[in-house]
């Protein structure tokens, strides 16, 4: 039941109808995509002043393209529709995503899509640490057309992001990483309904046994929004990836966080777990590359 | 503000009004009284509220009514065939999997979406299909056993 009580539900079926809509109605509207995060909110009465919901389900975007430049995933794709993707499945670039589609229980998959995971902004998701790792842009569509915003500047505070306010998400494209590069994902959770405590995800690039690039991101509340790691980052990149580097690695991270304490857990256990995660999802990404 | 939609339950298509906030959830139970589909925890994670849309589990207390205007929805009450039960009714009557049967009936919705794609799952693939629904009864071997046995004669 929702304590959100609606004047209008729309349901547009192009772009520019939707960016209409947006402007004719500003702060009292907000966009639905699989609507499965906006009703958490509504059902707990935390959509103040919004009587409006904008659903775009009619706008298609549910592509997703393999290339050479990379993973072109369209906004309303559903998690269940990603994680079938061949490459995804198997390809150890994209292992981190792959890795970040086993957790959803199956009718959060069906429901949840790409876009509304990433807009939402929510330290608690998995797929904004995922993609960090992997890196990649935001497509975004306003009346003054479109525009890529890198997922490094996307996320901007708790529930926040870098959209306008007629401005909607039409693509992630993630970019396709030089050859000998891997990424893996790891969660920590407390049940498999819940979101994560911490999660960690990285990519790595290792040419005759040696780090050339790294990528490290972490969330689930080790801080306000999910983050890259420069600390671990420059400890791997130049060096051979020994067991003692990749538990260094994971110390590393916890002087660029600053978990939150919740129900969930303490900013210490957080701050453990992070270290802990880091570490195991170093391993495992080394493990693709193999 | 109220508005007039149809919706396509278990083949059957309703012209009904709702509310732009109303759950898929609240029409089932209240405006059709297809009471099979449970309220439980009514913000997503419990499951006993499952049902089908395009083939696919859903939780239906989190899909608003008006978006799923002219897809089919299939809830427990529209997979028996000519007073046949579905396979995995019989099946869960038979393994004893019932025990308050709360869950029962968005389980076995979920279930049916996996066997429909993977008729022969292994143990894994079934408890991974039936995650996303709590079960406070059973401890779930009799469930997973049904599942199987569904599977089994439906072979
Ligand atoms: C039981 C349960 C378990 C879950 N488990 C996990 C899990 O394991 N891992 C995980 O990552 N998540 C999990 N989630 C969260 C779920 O994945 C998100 O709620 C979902 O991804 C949000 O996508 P949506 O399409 O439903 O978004 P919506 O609820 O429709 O929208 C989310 C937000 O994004 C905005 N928005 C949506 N689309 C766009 C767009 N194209 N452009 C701009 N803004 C847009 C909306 O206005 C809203 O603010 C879980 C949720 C539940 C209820
Ligand atoms: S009532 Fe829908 S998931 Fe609990
Ligand atoms: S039988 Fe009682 S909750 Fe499952």
């Amino acid at each position: 039941m929702s304590l959100t009580t609606l004047d209008n539900y729309f349901l547009p079926g192009s772009g520019s109808e939707v960016i209409e809509l947006l402007q004719e109605y500003g702060e009292r509207a907000m966009l639905v995509a699989g609507g499965s995060f906006v009703h958490g909110l509504a059902a707990r009465d935390l959509l103040p002043g919004i009587d409006v919901f904008i659903d775009i389900q009619k706008l298609g975007l549910a592509d997703v393209t393999v290339g050479s430049e990379g993973l072109q995933i369209g906004a309303m794709t559903r998690l269940a529709q990603l994680a079938k993707v061949p490459e995804v499945q198997d390809a150890p670039e994209w292992g981190a995503a792959k890795d970040a589609l086993r957790y959803p229980p199956v009718q959060i998959m069906n429901t949840a899509t790409v876009g509304g995971n990433i807009a939402a902004a929510c330290p608690y998701f998995d797929l904004p640490t995922a993609f960090l790792a992997i890196g990649g842009n935001v497509l975004a569509q306003s009346n003054a057309g479109t525009r890529e915003i890198s997922l490094d500047d996307f996320f901007t505070g708790l529930f926040e992001n870098s959209l306008g306010q007629d401005e909607f998400i039409t693509e992630l494209a993630l970019s396709r990483p030089v050859p000998g590069s891997a990424s893996a994902f790891i969660k920590l959770e407390t049940n498999a309904n819940d979101l994560a405590i911490v999660n960690a995800a990285v990519q790595i690039t290792v040419e005759s046994g040696i780090c050339q690039s790294a990528r490290v991101a972490l969330g689930g509340g080790v801080n306000e929004i999910p983050l890259r790691s420069a600390a671990a980052e420059k400890l791997l990149k130049g060096q051979s990836l020994t067991d003692a580097l990749l538990k260094e690695a994971g110390q590393a991270v916890q002087a660029d966080i600053s978990p939150m304490a919740d129900h969930r857990a303490s900013a210490e256990y957080r701050s453990a777990m992070a270290r802990v995660l880091t570490e195991r999802a170093l391993h495992r990404a080394i493990t693709r590359l193999n | 503000m109220k508005q007039l939609i149809s919706l396509d339950i278990n083949g059957e298509v309703h012209e009904l009004a709702v509310a732009p906030q109303d759950s898929l959830l609240q029409v089932l139970r209240e405006e059709l009284g297809l009471i099979g589909t449970k309220k439980g925890c009514d913000t997503g994670g419990c499951g006993c509220c499952t049902v089908q849309i395009d083939g696919q589990a859903v939780y239906s207390c989190m899909t608003y009514a008006m978006s799923v205007q002219d897809k089919p929805v299939v809830t427990i009450e529209g997979i028996a065939n000519n007073g046949k039960l579905d396979p995995l009714q019989q099946a869960f009557i038979d393994a004893g999997a019932v025990q308050c049967g709360y869950c029962t009936c968005g389980t076995i919705m979920a279930a049916r979406e996996l066997l429909a794609s993977v008729p022969d799952p292994d143990e894994d693939q079934i408890r991974h299909a039936i995650a996303g629904n709590l079960c406070r009864c059973t401890g779930y071997q009799k469930i997973v056993d049904a599942i199987k046995l569904a599977a089994t004669n439906s072979a």
